[in-house]
């Protein structure tokens, strides 16, 4: 996976790309985009975000959790 | 003075009147002599929780944005806290927009053709 993305040069990260100057921690569908169906945060080498978007992406994610807008831990209901 | 942005979560109970009642009077701790401004408020409405806060289910959800100056601050999130229908509540200074990364142009390797088979 990785390695034919190295050979094809990084990809880029998908927020810069859309020139995203603002991530809602109030926006729960597209934070979703960006946490496993457990809750967790994807990390980088899966988001493909850049250092500071995915800064941005997580601290979204712990605020949108805070407001319980978007679970801690998801998906364990037996 | 600063730009903040807050998020109450109400219990469920409450009708959006007494909502209301208790965001005036919350706004009085910002404005006045305090000198802050109520800028927008947007009212959700009652909304699933992602999971159980002091026992609920679902809260009531206040978007707001206020100017205030910070020494406002600790007064109003005392009487937020001394709300028993304050679930919760979350205040962040707005930022507004942050700056870009300007986005490299997508460069087409020269061997790429459009099969775009990868070995």
């Amino acid at each position: 996976m990785r390695r034919a993305e190295d050979m094809r040069g990084r990809k880029v990260c998908p927020m810069c790309e859309g020139a995203v100057r603002n991530i809602d921690y109030k926006d729960e569908k597209t934070l979703g985009r960006f946490i496993t169906e457990r809750g967790k945060i994807l990390p980088r080498r899966i988001s493909g975000m850049c250092a500071r978007h995915q800064r941005q992406v997580g601290t979204a994610i712990k605020r949108g959790r805070f407001l319980a807008l978007i679970p801690y831990i998801a998906g364990h209901e037996a | 003075m600063r730009d903040y942005e807050i998020v109450y979560i109400f219990g469920p109970a409450l009708e959006e009147e007494q909502v209301t009642e208790r965001l005036d009077r919350f706004h009085g701790l910002l404005t006045g002599t305090n000198g802050g401004e109520i800028t927008a408020t947007d009212h959700w409405g009652r909304r699933q929780l992602a999971y159980e806060v002091e026992g609920q289910t679902s809260g009531y959800y206040v978007v707001e944005h206020f100017r205030a100056p910070g020494e406002a601050l600790p007064e109003f999130e005392r009487a937020l806290k001394l709300d028993e229908n304050v679930l919760r509540y979350l205040v962040v200074v707005n930022e507004g927009d942050l700056p870009t990364t300007p986005v490299p142009p997508r460069e087409r390797r020269e061997d790429e053709s459009e099969d775009d088979s990868e070995g």
